[in-house]
């Protein structure tokens, strides 16, 4: 494989470190450290960084880097504009995001089910529990060649590969959730008359539901990782593809530009999930 | 003889703490009539809160027997309603749903007016209106525990096991609920178990105040206090009989509580 897999939220979170590393060095005086820590300030130092850094890479790319490799804003730029205008875009991207929509909710939906499962019956998790022990530490995105043997290039085994990482994800901060649950909720409501089903509704559904939402939130960032993943390997359709074939005919540009592409998307359906999450646990606040 | 409606016969418990075994509890002897308002006092420690958590079934005695209203106590004992040391109201809950909670059970099913109605008149009875929609955690510690008070009184349970439910309000406001709380347990014929550390407020309220000594906890004394009733709990403190139990009292108290802070 020529093109690296690359994780988007760990591409989003080295932009943002690096840039507040750069605005807390600004900061250095009094009044600038003043200036910065006003929103507005903040907001203008940071975009500041982003054109300085553009401006860096556009004049520094065929002169300080080959080219060849780092490509240069106003190339991936074009690309873009190419991408978009022509409409060849669309359809890579719907691939892509639909992959990781649909195993996103199967895996998390199953997750959940499988943890409360477990949770919920002693004896489902002492017959169980051994292999979810084992399963723990395989890293899931290793099984990705085995499931295009299984279902081909199609996207079915980009589902059933996203499906797999984010299900474990949410097995695993399920039972997590309801290990830390508070028992004496679950006892005060039996005390009150509850029986199991009210217990499950009342006390353990809202309260495993931040360990959940933590899940979801992480679990958008593997859901993209594993759908691109997938196409990368094997494929003829995705982000993930346009990546793979951009780096086969050394297209730097078409790289970054796809890399850009699953960066916003990845945000965009992070920012989702915060807000459903916002909105759902609004006791928190 | 009819039976009392709780009876601890030889009750002890000790917990397992890896190698070590702690013993909680001495072996404990003391029925409770029905109807009867029982205080616990004693030094942090010696085990009331074990007591009410058996009592309640979610704890089993390492000996003895313990039964309520005749029959042994083997799973949760749902004629209590428990307001334990350590609040268990729900975080996502605000005030009124909390309060409201048991009401929604298959149970007690209260339709929605009904629930509201007492939810209302629970709110005003912890003195909370103004506080319905707030959330757990934007509350201060006795506004907790008047949240979960209301909480167990909505559903009217035959036994009430109350563990420091006052501790965190200031005097005045402890003295309100003093009066609501005597005010219930008589119109609705409660028995009672209460745990406090306040000596005054055990004796102010109870009919039988039973005095533990420190770790492992025993019975040093059971004290009938022989107050009439109703009492003015605003005043019943000026009365020379009070004074009287409240000086007995505190000498065996005062013993236990030492010996608490030397170990
Ligand atoms: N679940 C438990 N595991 C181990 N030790 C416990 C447990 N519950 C209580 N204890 C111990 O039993 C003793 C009595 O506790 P408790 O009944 O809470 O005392 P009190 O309510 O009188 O302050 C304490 O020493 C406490 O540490
Ligand atoms: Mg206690």
């Amino acid at each position: 494989m020529s093109a690296q897999p690359r994780d988007p939220g760990a591409a989003a979170a080295v932009a943002v470190a690096v840039m507040s590393a750069a605005a807390s060095r600004t900061g250095a005086s009094e009044s600038a450290r003043s200036v910065f820590l006003h929103p507005v300030g903040r907001a203008a130092a940071q975009i500041a960084i982003v054109l300085a850094m553009l401006v860096l890479w556009q004049f520094g790319s065929g002169t300080l880097f080959p080219r060849v490799w780092v490509s240069s804003p106003s190339a991936i730029f074009a690309r873009l504009v190419q991408w978009f205008s022509s409409g060849s875009i669309w359809g890579h991207m719907a691939a892509t995001v639909s992959a990781a929509a649909i195993g996103y909710v199967l895996g998390a939906a199953a997750g959940v089910a499988t943890g409360l499962l477990l949770g919920l019956s002693r004896k489902a998790e002492q017959i169980l529990s051994p292999f979810v022990i084992a399963l723990y530490s395989l890293p899931k995105v290793a099984l990705a060649p085995f499931f295009v043997i299984f279902l081909g290039i199609g996207i079915e085994s980009k589902i059933a590969l996203v499906a797999v990482t984010v299900y474990f994800l949410l097995l695993y901060n399920t039972l997590d959730g309801l290990r830390d649950l508070d028992r004496g909720w679950a006892d005060a409501y039996r005390l009150m008359g509850a029986n199991d089903r009210e217990i499950v509704r009342n006390v353990m559904l809202p309260g495993i539901m931040p360990w959940i939402f933590s899940g979801l939130r992480i679990g958008v960032r593997y859901a993209f990782t594993a759908a691109v993943l997938g196409e990368l390997l094997a494929g003829n359709q995705g982000i993930g593809y346009l990546i793979e074939s951009s780096a086969g005919q050394f297209n730097s540009s078409g790289i970054f530009a796809g890399v850009f592409i699953l960066v916003v998307c990845s945000v965009v359906a992070t920012e989702v999930i915060s807000r459903a999450e916002k909105f759902v646990l609004h006791w928190r606040n | 003889m009819a039976h009392q409606l709780i009876e601890l016969k030889d009750i002890s418990k000790s917990f397992q703490r890896e190698q070590t075994i702690i013993a909680a509890l001495s072996p404990v002897n003391l029925a409770v009539r029905r109807e009867e308002f029982v205080a616990f006092v004693g030094p942090s420690g010696c085990g009331k809160s074990t007591i009410l958590n058996m009592v309640a079934g979610l704890l089993p005695p390492t000996t003895g027997q313990l039964s309520y209203d005749g029959a042994p106590v083997r799973d949760l004992n749902r004629r209590v309603g428990y307001m334990t040391q350590k609040d268990t109201l729900l975080p996502w809950r605000n005030v009124a749903d909390n309060i409201g909670a048991p009401l929604e059970l298959a149970c007690h099913k209260t339709g929605k007016t009904g629930r509201m109605d007492k939810i209302r008149q629970m709110v005003e009875l912890v003195g909370l209106k103004g506080f319905e929609k707030h959330f757990p955690g934007e509350l201060s510690g006795g506004m907790r525990r008047r949240v979960a008070l209301a909480r167990m009184l909505i559903y009217d349970p035959e036994t009430l096991l109350m563990d420091e439910p006052f501790g965190a309000l200031d005097a005045q406001l402890k003295l309100v609920m003093h009066d609501e709380i005597q005010r219930i347990v008589s119109l609705g014929h409660k028995t009672v178990l209460f745990v406090t550390h306040d000596l005054s407020e055990a004796i102010a309220l109870a009919d039988r105040v039973v005095v533990f000594s420190s770790r492992p906890g025993q019975i040093k004394i059971v004290r009938d206090i022989d107050l009439p009733r109703p009492r003015d709990v605003f005043r019943i403190r000026f009365s020379p009989r009070f004074t009287e139990l409240h000086e007995e009292l505190w000498d065996e108290l005062k013993d236990e509580v030492k010996k608490g802070t030397d170990t």
